[in-house]
C-alpha cells in the first residue's frame, strides 16, 4: 500500500525537531514495495516481495558534514539517528564552498505516476512474467527462455531546515527476456526490453516475442575483428549513452578533471543534429519529481545539437564548481554519492530514421543487439571495453544476413557517438531495475566501431 | 528474536509449503569514512534491521521481506511469501527438489575481532586518513586524492523448518588509498594495498591498523604521477607475471562465477550470464596447468567468504574446485547439487542482507601457492611484463574471453623488472590461459585478498568475497598498451 505523503513528511518533520538547537540538516526519507518475478529454464524460479523505508539525516554544523541512516522509525529510531548525524558532523573536515541546504516551499506539480501498477498483487506480477514466457515459446517451443519482470513504486521525501519539504513517488516496471538455443553449437540467443512508468504501457509478450524473433535459425560464424560501420540496437546505444553520462557529465569528473569532456565544454563533440538532454520529469523517462536533495527535476540539455553542455552537480560539488545545483544529488549515504552526480534520466533526440533506413543505410557492418560487461578502459579519453551478446549480425548490402560469434570491442563512446550517422525515430525506455536510471534512446547507425577480439560462441 | 523466527516459520508453513526459512537481521551496521582531496567525501554511519521469509512448495520458491520487525509483519511476509510461491509454482511443471543436509544444525557464531572498529574514535580514524590522503599530493598532477575505511557487522538470527537455528555476528572491515594524477588528457591512477578501495578482511581495525596507510601513501601518489610519463605498454604476445591481486581477480571473473552452478544450470542467463562449463565437465574437463589447485573454502580465518552456516543453514564446508589443472567441483547450493546430482551441497549460498534471496556466492576462492619465489617468477624470462593492481575487467557471459587492464606494469628483461609502462591490457580465453601459467609462486608472494564488490542477481546484490592467491607466470599471453 503506497504511503501518505502527509505520514511521510510528519517523520521527517519529527526528525529535524529532534537536533539541537541551531543545527542545520536535511532529511530524506525513501521506502517502497517491489515485486521481482524472475525467470529461468522456462519458470519463475526467483519470485522476491520487498518492502521497506529508510530514514537518512545529514547534519551540517558550521560546514562540516556528517550522514546517519536507519531503518528504525521509532521515537527511539530517530533520536539514535540525529545523535549519530550531529557526532559524525562534530568531527568532519570543512567542506568549505558548501553552499547550505537550499528553500523550497513551492508546491510541486505531480509527475505521472500509475496508482494501478503500484497496487499490483504478486499473482498479477507473475502473470505479467508469464505471459513474457507463452509468447516466447509460442514462437520457439523448445526454446530456453530466461528474463525478469521489476515491479512497484517508491517515494523520496526529503526535508531541511531551511524550509524545504518536498514528496514524489515513483512507479515503475522493466521486464527483460531472453530467449536461447543453449544446445545449438555455437548456441544461439535473442533479448529484448523495455521500461514504462505504468504496467498497462508495457507489453510483456510483446518483449517475448521480439526476443524470440531475434533468435538466429543457423550457426554463428566468426567475423575478423577491426574497425566497422556498426548499427547499435537500443539497448546497446543506451549503455553508450549512459556511459558518457558518467565519464562526460559526472560533476565529480569536472572538478577533478578526468572527465572526458573537462576541456570540450561548449565545443562540438557529436553530430549537429544529435541532443542529449536529462530530464527526470518526462513521461518519456520514468519520472521522478526530486533528486535526493529535495531539488526538483528540470530539464538539464547535456549535449545541444552536437555541443556539450556542463556537467550536472549536488550541492557539494555545485559549491566546489562554483555552479547552481543542477537537481542530480543521489542519497549521500550510498557509496554511489563517492562516484558523484551523474544524469539519471537521459533522452536521445532529433532521431528521424525509420529500422529499415537504419539497415539500409549500413550498408556493409555488424548489428549489436546489446552489450555485456561494459567497463571502463581509459575515463579521460572514454574509452570503454565489453562483449556483445544475445544477437550479432552480419549486414551485407543493407540487409541482416547472417549471425556472427560475439566480439569485444575497445572503443571511444565519443569517437562512436561523433561518427554517428542516423539515429532511431522510435524511442525506448531502458532502465535500471527500479527506474532510478533510465536512458532512453533508439538504436544509432555510426561508422566506425572497433572490435578488439572475438570469442568461441 | 526467537519469537519472531517463529511467528515467521508457523505461518509459513501452511498449504502448498514443505520447506521454510527466516532470517531476521538486527542490526546491520556500516560505517563509511573517506577522505578526498582534504575534505570528507563520506562520512556515514548507517543502521538497518529487517527480515525475510523464504518459503519451498513442492514447484517453487517465494520470498517477501520488510524493514518492519515485528510479529504481525512476520507473518505478513510468511503469507505474501506463500503467494509468490504459489504464484511462480503455475509456471513450472517439475517438482522442485532438494539435496538432504546433515551437520551441526544449532548454534553461534561470532567471527574473531580483537578491536572493535567501531568502538575506536572516529576522530582518531578520520585523523588518519587525513594525514594519508594529505601525503598522497606529491605534486600539481596529482589531482585526486582518496583515503577510505569501511566497516560491516551483521547479527543474524536464523531458523528453518528443518530444525537449524543459528546466530552469527560477522564483522568486516576495509580500506585503502588511490590517486589520480591528469597531465596533458592522460588520466593515471594508482591505489593500495589494491583497487576497489582497498583490502579487506573478516577481523577488527587491527587489520586496518597494520595496513599503515599513511606509510603506503607517497609511493601510490608518486607512481600514479610516474606513470603519466612513462612508456605506454608495449603490444606483444610475451610473458605475463601477474601480481597477487591481479591474479585473485583473475581466480574471480575466469574461474569463481564460472564454477557457480546456478549460472551453470541456465539460472542466470537473463542476467549475469551462464558458463562454458557444463555439469558433465566435472572430473573431465582440463581448467589450466598442473599447477593449478583451486579451492572453495568457507572455513578459511580472515576471508570475506567465511562463516559458520551459509544462509540455507549448511554448514560452513572447504571444496576443491580444480585440481592440478582439471576441474572437480562446483560452487553449489541445496537446489542446484540436487539438480545436477550430487549429494549435498557445497554451502555457498548467502544473500547481501535480509532484503535479499539468497544465491550461490563465491566463499574464499583461492588459487593455492606453489613453490616459486617472485625472484624465480623472474627468472628466465627475457622480454616480458609485471602487471598489478587491476583497473578494469570484463569478460563475456559464459566466462571465457577476457580482457583486463591493471594499473601499473613493469617491464621484465633478462629476468629483472626494467621500468613502469602504463595502460597496459591483456586478453585471453579462459582455458588457455590457465594452461599457459608455467610457474606459481609460493607462500612469500600469496595473500587473502578481500572483494567487497562482486554483483549478482536481481534485485541486485552486493556479495564481499575472498580470494587467496600468489603472483604467477603466464608464457605467450596477448597484450598491449592503449
Amino acid at each position: 500500500m503506497p504511503e501518505s505523503e502527509t505520514a511521510v513528511l510528519r517523520t521527517l518533520s519529527e526528525t529535524l525537531g529532534s537536533l539541537p538547537p541551531g543545527a542545520e540538516a536535511d532529511a530524506r526519507l525513501t521506502g517502497g514495495q517491489w515485486g521481482t518475478m524472475r525467470f529461468a529454464n522456462g519458470r519463475i524460479h526467483q519470485p522476491h516481495l520487498e518492502e521497506g523505508r529508510l530514514l537518512s539525516l545529514r547534519v551540517a554544523s558550521d560546514r562540516r558534514l556528517g550522514t546517519a541512516t536507519t531503518t528504525d522509525l521509532t521515537e527511539h529510531g530517530i533520536a539514535a539517528v540525529v545523535r549519530a548525524a550531529v557526532a559524525l558532523a562534530a568531527i568532519a573536515p570543512i567542506e568549505r564552498k558548501f553552499p547550505g541546504f537550499p528553500e523550497g516551499t513551492r508546491r510541486l506539480v505531480p509527475v505521472a505516476y500509475s496508482e494501478s501498477t503500484a497496487r499490483l498483487t504478486p499473482e498479477a506480477q507473475g502473470r505479467i512474467a508469464a505471459k513474457a514466457l507463452d509468447a516466447a515459446r509460442a514462437e520457439i517451443p523448445d526454446a530456453r527462455v530466461s528474463g525478469v519482470v521489476n515491479v512497484g513504486h517508491e517515494f523520496i521525501a526529503v526535508a531541511n531546515t531551511s524550509g524545504l519539504s518536498r514528496f514524489s513517488r515513483r512507479s515503475a516496471v522493466m521486464s527483460s527476456v531472453l530467449v536461447e538455443r543453449p544446445n545449438e553449437d555455437p548456441p544461439v540467443s535473442g533479448w529484448s526490453e523495455g521500461a514504462h512508468w505504468d504496467a498497462a504501457g508495457l507489453d510483456s509478450a510483446a518483449l517475448g516475442r521480439e526476443a524470440a524473433s531475434r533468435v538466429a535459425t543457423s550457426a554463428p560464424t566468426a567475423v575478423k575483428p577491426g574497425t566497422y560501420r556498426v548499427l547499435l540496437g537500443g539497448s546497446a546505444a543506451s549503455e553508450l549513452i549512459g556511459y558518457l553520462g558518467y565519464l562526460g557529465f559526472n560533476g565529480h569528473g569536472e572538478e577533478e578533471g578526468w572527465s572526458c569532456l573537462a576541456r570540450r565544454r561548449g565545443r562540438r563533440i557529436l553530430p549537429p543534429s544529435m541532443t542529449l538532454v536529462d530530464e527526470g520529469r518526462s513521461r518519456e523517462s520514468i519520472p521522478q519529481g526530486i533528486d535526493y536533495e529535495g531539488l526538483e527535476k528540470r530539464k538539464t540539455p547535456l549535449v545541444t545539437e552536437g555541443v556539450a553542455g556542463a556537467a550536472v552537480s549536488d550541492l557539494v560539488t555545485a559549491g566546489r564548481l562554483g555552479v547552481d545545483p543542477s537537481g542530480h544529488g543521489l542519497p549521500p549515504e550510498s557509496p554511489y554519492g563517492e562516484w558523484g552526480p551523474i544524469p539519471t534520466q537521459v533522452r536521445l533526440m532529433g532521431g528521424d530514421a525509420k529500422e529499415e533506413e537504419l539497415l539500409r543505410e549500413t550498408r556493409n557492418g555488424i548489428l549489436v543487439t546489446r552489450f555485456h560487461y561494459v567497463r571502463v578502459v581509459h575515463p579521460g579519453r572514454s574509452i570503454l571495453t565489453g562483449m556483445t551478446r544475445d544477437g550479432t549480425y552480419r549486414i551485407e548490402n543493407g540487409e541482416v544476413t547472417r549471425p556472427l560469434r560475439n566480439l569485444r570491442f575497445t572503443e571511444s563512446i565519443l569517437r562512436t557517438l561523433s561518427k554517428a550517422e542516423l539515429w532511431g525515430r522510435s524511442r525506448r525506455r531502458y532502465s535500471d531495475e527500479r527506474g532510478g536510471a533510465t536512458v532512453t534512446a533508439s538504436p544509432i547507425l555510426t561508422g566506425a566501431f572497433r572490435f578488439t577480439s572475438s570469442t568461441l560462441f | 528474536m526467537d519469537e519472531l523466527l517463529e511467528a515467521g516459520l508457523r505461518a509459513a508453513l501452511t498449504g502448498p509449503v514443505v520447506y521454510a526459512d527466516v532470517r531476521v537481521v538486527s542490526p546491520q551496521r556500516y560505517e563509511h569514512l573517506a577522505v578526498r582531496n582534504g575534505e570528507a567525501s563520506a562520512l556515514t554511519s548507517s543502521e538497518r534491521a529487517g527480515i525475510g521469509v523464504r518459503v519451498r512448495s513442492k514447484l517453487a520458491w517465494g520470498f517477501a521481506t520488510s524493514t518492519q520487525l515485528d510479529a504481525g509483519t512476520a507473518r505478513a511476509l510468511a503469507r505474501r511469501a506463500v503467494r509468490a510461491a504459489v504464484a511462480a509454482g503455475r509456471t513450472s511443471r517439475t517438482p522442485l527438489l532438494v539435496t538432504e543436509e546433515k551437520g551441526p544444525s544449532q548454534g553461534r557464531y561470532e567471527s574473531p575481532v580483537e578491536i572493535d572498529p567501531f568502538e575506536v574514535d572516529r576522530e582518531e580514524k578520520l585523523r588518519i586518513l587525513t594525514e594519508t590522503e594529505r601525503a598522497l599530493h606529491v605534486g600539481p598532477s596529482m589531482k585526486s586524492g582518496h583515503a577510505q575505511f569501511q566497516a560491516w557487522r551483521e547479527d543474524k538470527w536464523f531458523a528453518s523448518s528443518e530444525g537449524v537455528r543459528f546466530r552469527s555476528t560477522i564483522t568486516h572491515v576495509g580500506a585503502g588509498v588511490d590517486a589520480t594524477a591528469v597531465a596533458g588528457g592522460e588520466v593515471q591512477r594508482r591505489s593500495a594495498p589494491t583497487s576497489f578501495g582497498g583490502d579487506y578482511r573478516q577481523a577488527g581495525w587491527e587489520f586496518v591498523r597494520d595496513l599503515d596507510l599513511p606509510r603506503l601513501a607517497p609511493s601510490v601518489g608518486k607512481e600514479a604521477v610516474a606513470l603519466l610519463t612513462a612508456p605506454v605498454c608495449p603490444t606483444a604476445t610475451t610473458t605475463l607475471v601477474l601480481a597477487s591481486d591481479q591474479l585473485a581477480l583473475q581466480v574471480h571473473e575466469s574461474v569463481g562465477h564460472a564454477t557457480e552452478l546456478d549460472r551453470i544450470l541456465g539460472m542466470e542467463a537473463g542476467y549475469a550470464g551462464t558458463s562454458f562449463l557444463g555439469v558433465g565437465d566435472r572430473d573431465s574437463l582440463r581448467y589450466g596447468s598442473e599447477g593449478m589447485n583451486i579451492v572453495a573454502d568457507a572455513t578459511e580465518p580472515g576471508g570475506l567468504g567465511s562463516f559458520a552456516w551459509d544462509d540455507e543453514g549448511v554448514p560452513a564446508r572447504r571444496t576443491p574446485l580444480v585440481d592440478s589443472g582439471r576441474l572437480v567441483g562446483f560452487l553449489t547450493s541445496r537446489e542446484t547439487a540436487a539438480s545436477a546430482g550430487l549429494e549435498h551441497s557445497g554451502a555457498t549460498v548467502r544473500a547481501d542482507s535480509f532484503h535479499r534471496l539468497p544465491l550461490i556466492r563465491m566463499t574464499n576462492i583461492d588459487l593455492l601457492p606453489g613453490d616459486r619465489s617472485f625472484d624465480e617468477l623472474l627468472d628466465g624470462v627475457r622480454e616480458g611484463v609485471y602487471l598489478a593492481t587491476n583497473r578494469s575487467w570484463s569478460i563475456d557471459d559464459k566466462r571465457l574471453n577476457f580482457q583486463f587492464g591493471t594499473e601499473a606494469g613493469w617491464r621484465i628483461k633478462d629476468g629483472a623488472l626494467d621500468g613502469l609502462v602504463r595502460n597496459p591490457i591483456y586478453a585471453g580465453m579462459t582455458p588457455k590461459f590457465w594452461a599457459s601459467m608455467d610457474a606459481v609462486g609460493d607462500l612469500s608472494t600469496w595473500h587473502l585478498w578481500g572483494v567487497p564488490n562482486c554483483g549478482k542477481g536481481q534485485p541486485s546484490q552486493v556479495a564481499r568475497v575472498g580470494h587467496g592467491a600468489p603472483a604467477a607466470r603466464f608464457r605467450d599471453v596477448s597484450l598491449r598498451g592503449n
